[in-house]
Formats: C-alpha cells, structure tokens, sequence
C-alpha cells in the first residue's frame, strides 16, 4: 500500500515476566487520524513509546515512512512529532523561545508566531508554560511537536484532565492539523472523542489489540450481535446538557 | 550541542544565583573582623644574647604583645609578609646601661598597631633604665616602616569559598537539576528530538565550566576591589586548576544524578559527600587546628586539593609547578570520579 504511513507489526514489549505489548499489528495511511484505545495499562503508552523510539523494541518490527524505526532511530525523529502524556517544558523561558529551542534541536529556524497561531496560542507568545491553563499547556505541547514539520504526529491521551469546553477545542485543533496534510496517532480514554475524531480505532486490552475498525463499524458489529442497552437511548447526554448550559467558548484564557 | 548549551544559558536566574551565592558568603564573613584580636605581634632580633635578655622577658610579660624571637631574615621576611606588625633589632653592641638607641621595622599598613606597640616597646624600656641603680640613661626606639603584605581573613576565605562553590555547582546542581529534568519529562521530550545524548552532557559540562570562569573572575575581582584581596596570581592558573576542580566535582554530581530517581534521595547523597569536606578542607577554618588523623583524611579531600591550590594562586602567587602535589591529587580525583560516573550513570 504506497499511502500507508505508518506500519507496526507484531510489536513486543517485555518488563521482566510481563508482557506489555504482546504482538501489536496495525497501519496508519497517510492524513488518518488513528486512535488506540484502552483501559489504563492495556499497552497504549508503551506501544507509542517504541514507535517514538523513546523505547527499546522487544520484538516485531516498526516502519514509519519506510524506515525501520529500531535501526534508523535518528532518521525516524526528525519525522514525528511527538506529545508525551506528561512532559513538561523548561522553566523561565516563554513560549516562543521554548518553540525556537525546539527548532533548534532540529536545527532549523522556526516561526513561533505561525506556530502558535496553528494551535490558537498567538497571544500567550511572551507568557510561560507554568502560567498556562491545562489546555493551554496541551495546546503548545502539540505547537512544540509541530516545530520540525513531522510527517506524523502523537498524541498521547491529550484530552485526560480537560474540562469539555477545552477537549472540544483541542478536538478542531486536531482536525485542522490533519487537513493540512499529517497523519494524527492519539491514544484516548474517551471513547465519544474517538467516535468524533478518529476515522480507525484500535481497541488494546492486555498488550492486544481486540479490534480494529471505524468506529461506525465497531458500534454496527456489536449491534449486529444483539447487543441493546438495557436503558432507553435518549437524544441527549449529561455532557449535552453540561455544554448547553455553560455555553461552546474556551474558560481558560 | 549550541542547541543545548543554549537551554542552561537561559535560565537566567540560576546563572545568577551561582554568582551571586559566593559573593554573598564573602560579603557575609569578609565583614566579621577575625583576625582583629588587638594583639600587637613584634618579632624581637636579639644578637646581644645575655645583655638583652631582662628586655625581652620583660616584653613577653606585656600581654597586649605577642614576642615571638627569630633571627633577622626571617623576622623580617614574617614582616614582608604581614605576619608580624614590627620587628626589633638588639644588635651585639647593644648595653643596657650605657646611652644608646634601638631600631624597629614597623609594618606600614598596620600605623595603628605599630604606634601601639613602639608606644609599649619604650615604655617597658623606660621602665628597666629607671629600675638600675643608677638610673641607666633612656634608650630611644626609632620606628622604620617597612612595606608589608598583610594576608587578612579575606585572603584564607575568598579562594576558599570560591573552591566551595565550584564543588557546590558540580555536585548540586548537575545532581539536581539533571534529576529534576528526568522527573518531569522534560528528558523524554528532548529524546525524541534529534538531539544526541552526548551532546547533552556535553553542554552542560561546557556550560558549567563557563560559569566556573565567571565566577573566578567576578570573585576575584569584587575580592580586589571590595575586601583589598592580596591577590598575586595569575588568572590562567586560576582557570585552569578551577577546572580540574570542577571536572571532578562535575561527574560526582553525574554519578549522583545516576543513581537517584528523585530530588529527595539527591539531597542527602550530597550533603553526605559535601558537608565534610566543607567544614574540614579549610574553606572557612585553618585545618591546622584539626586533631592528627582527622587532619591526615582530610589532606586527601578533593576539595582541599581545590581550595590549596586555589588559595596558593591567588595568595602566594604560585605556579603550576608548585602545585603538581595538589594537581596530581586533582588528577587522581578526577579519573576516579569519572569510572564512577560513567559507571553509575543512567539516563532513565
């Protein structure tokens, strides 16, 4: 397939007698967004971490834009962009020199302003990082992942901790980064986020993927089987009802 | 590599508390006056031997004067060097009894303390000619001042408490600060960029051997200008002994950094490794007064190998070559603590 982007087969993680990642097989095309879903501890973190070859691959093999990750690491970092779940960023430095440093480490000259502009940040250019809100800090995680121009770009539960008004945000943050032509790799607790962002999910429970699909699709299997929810489907969740009352526009700024 | 060396270059403010810490230290204690005990120290030359002897026990009685007897050359070397305020000559010819004078070499940045002295010298004098039966003719002193170079508390601290904060630098701040940047995923995000892990250490050894500079210069020039530091040596001797200094201090704070996962199990680790050689390595305190195998232990401290070295630069002016036991004591230090780095050392 030439648009695949992406190609992860039958990935391993070991730590000590536990198997993390147990035979871990998918691939992301070109513009996707993919999301990997799961309980906490299902793989989801160690799976990302060895494609971003912040991990030692146990077993399989992994091949972003047809390089082999675990022998052309270097190659393969100046590809991705990479948010982690919990990085923080030096102190003391606003936003645009964080962003100019991070172009540095790639050695090229970035624009922070355009950068920040991407994520909706333009006017938090001279604040620091301590000084944002939790979307606020999500948002220039991803502005700092963008600064090499990656092919690919990971997310890592960047929604976990933000009110509703904040993950919707992100949400179009997101989709407007994939128009502009990358790939999108986001794991996620939140299965109405995959449902709306997401075009394939991989569902992992104990180092497996369990199911692989659009999400349309997975909900038109399980439908399939008989499933019904033992409570009547009503037009509208809490979360409608939270938003409806509050109001779409951002808190945090 | 400029990547990385430019992230600790901005952080401004711990660039200046580096600085700023030492000088404080110095301000803090280059005020309290130690040495000023109001004793009056004279060297007493006495050639005349018996003739003289009443004269000299008379003086060691005042006990506003130390007496300390020598012969010529070397009280009057202690006198150059600041360590006596004056110097009397007894010549052979000298007698009691019989009219004549005495000449004393006064040290003349210390007016006060000569005054004071020659003022008790003639009194003590006046005292014994009035006692003979008959009374002896007075014996007049003539003073000479002569230039000294008075070493003060300043001259024993400020190398001192620069070598202090060389080690503080190594060992603190590469121990925290490099476990600070591991526990908060700060590491992760800059692996995942191109950088390479060599280059990281790199700059931050490049990074804190600069601020080692600054901070010589900028100690022993407030040192100059601010508390009269005698200060003889040469800055490239400095530099370089710094150097070796901090190198070792560098891969302790690596090996350190190494094995502990947290802030909190950094600090005890070293406050350990330096709180002994703080107190014991003559930074603040002379190790003279040190008991005989606690003083033997600490001879073989790397930081009293720092601050000797240090200290015999900028004070006494010495060169390499008069220091080759202190660099060899650095040098041995350094590959040591290195194997240990490289050993201990892990980046997860």
């Amino acid at each position: 397939m030439t648009d695949t982007i992406l190609e992860v087969r039958n990935l391993v993680k070991r730590y000590g007698d536990l198997v993390a990642v147990d035979g871990v097989t998918f691939s992301v095309a070109k513009q996707e967004i993919f999301g990997i879903l799961g309980p906490n501890g299902a793989g989801k973190t160690s799976t990302l971490e060895m494609i971003e070859t912040l991990r030692p691959i146990d077993g399989g093999e992994v091949r972003l834009n047809d390089i082999e990750v675990r022998t052309h690491a270097q190659e393969v970092k100046r590809l991705i962009g990479v948010q982690l779940q919990s990085s923080s960023f030096f102190d003391k430095l606003n936003l645009s020199e964080l962003l100019l440093l991070f172009g540095e480490m790639y050695g090229r000259q970035v624009d922070p302003l355009q950068l920040l502009k991407e994520v909706e940040l333009e006017d938090k250019a001279k604040a620091q990082v301590v000084h944002l809100s939790g979307g606020q800090k999500q948002r220039f995680s991803i502005a700092a992942a963008l600064v090499n121009e990656p092919l690919v770009i990971f997310l890592d539960e960047p929604t976990t901790g933000l009110d509703p008004q904040s993950r919707r945000h992100l949400w179009g943050v997101i989709k407007r980064i994939r128009s502009e032509g990358k790939t999108v790799v986001i794991t996620t607790h939140y299965m109405e986020e995959a449902e709306e962002l997401c075009d394939r999910v991989a569902i992992m429970d104990q180092g497996k993927i369990i199911a692989l699909d659009q999400p349309q699709e997975l909900v038109r299997q399980l439908l399939s089987r008989g499933f019904s929810k033992n409570r009547v489907e009503r037009l509208a969740s809490l979360e409608d009802v939270f938003l409806d009352l509050t109001g779409h526009s951002l808190r945090d700024e | 590599m400029i990547a990385s060396l430019k992230i600790f270059f901005r952080q401004r403010e711990a660039i200046l508390w580096t600085l700023l810490f030492p000088l404080f230290m110095i301000f803090l204690f280059g005020f309290v006056k130690f040495d000023g005990l109001g004793r009056v120290t004279v060297g007493v030359v006495n050639d005349a031997g018996g003739k003289a002897a009443p004269f000299v026990e008379a003086l060691k009685e005042v006990r506003t004067l130390k007496v300390i007897e020598g012969n010529r050359t070397e009280e009057l070397t202690q006198l150059g060097k600041g360590e006596r305020e004056m110097v009397v000559i007894i010549p052979a010819s000298f007698d009691p009894s019989s009219n004549d004078s005495l000449l004393a070499y006064v040290n003349d940045e210390k007016p006060q303390e000569a005054q004071l002295g020659a003022l008790i010298l003639q009194r003590v004098m006046d005292e014994q000619a009035f006692r003979r039966s008959p009374p002896a003719n007075r014996i007049v002193l003539w003073t000479q001042p002569v230039k000294s170079r008075n070493l003060t508390y300043i001259d024993f601290l400020l190398p001192g408490v620069l070598s202090m904060s060389i080690m503080q630098m190594g060992i603190f701040g590469v121990a925290f600060g490099f476990v600070s940047l591991k526990k908060r995923g700060i590491l992760r995000r800059l692996w995942v960029t191109p950088m390479k892990p060599d280059d990281f250490i790199l700059a931050q050894v490049a990074f804190r051997l600069i601020i080692v500079m600054m901070q010589i210069l900028v100690m022993i020039l407030v040192g100059v200008y601010f508390f009269d530091l005698h200060f003889i040596g040469s800055f490239g001797s400095l530099f370089l002994v710094g150097m070796l200094g901090a190198v070792v201090f560098l891969a302790m704070g690596f090996a350190l950094a190494g094995i502990s996962k947290s802030e909190d199990q950094v600090a005890p680790l070293a406050n350990i490794i330096s709180l002994p050689m703080m107190l014991l390595s003559g930074i603040f305190f002379s190790r003279s007064n040190l008991p005989g195998f606690v003083h033997t232990i600490t001879d073989f401290f790397p930081l009293t190998y720092l601050a000797d070295g240090m200290r015999g630069i900028a004070i006494d002016g010495a060169t390499l070559a008069q220091l080759t036991p202190q660099l060899l004591g650095l040098g041995i230090w350094c590959i040591v603590a290195c194997a240990v780095a490289v050993k201990m050392f892990r980046w997860e």
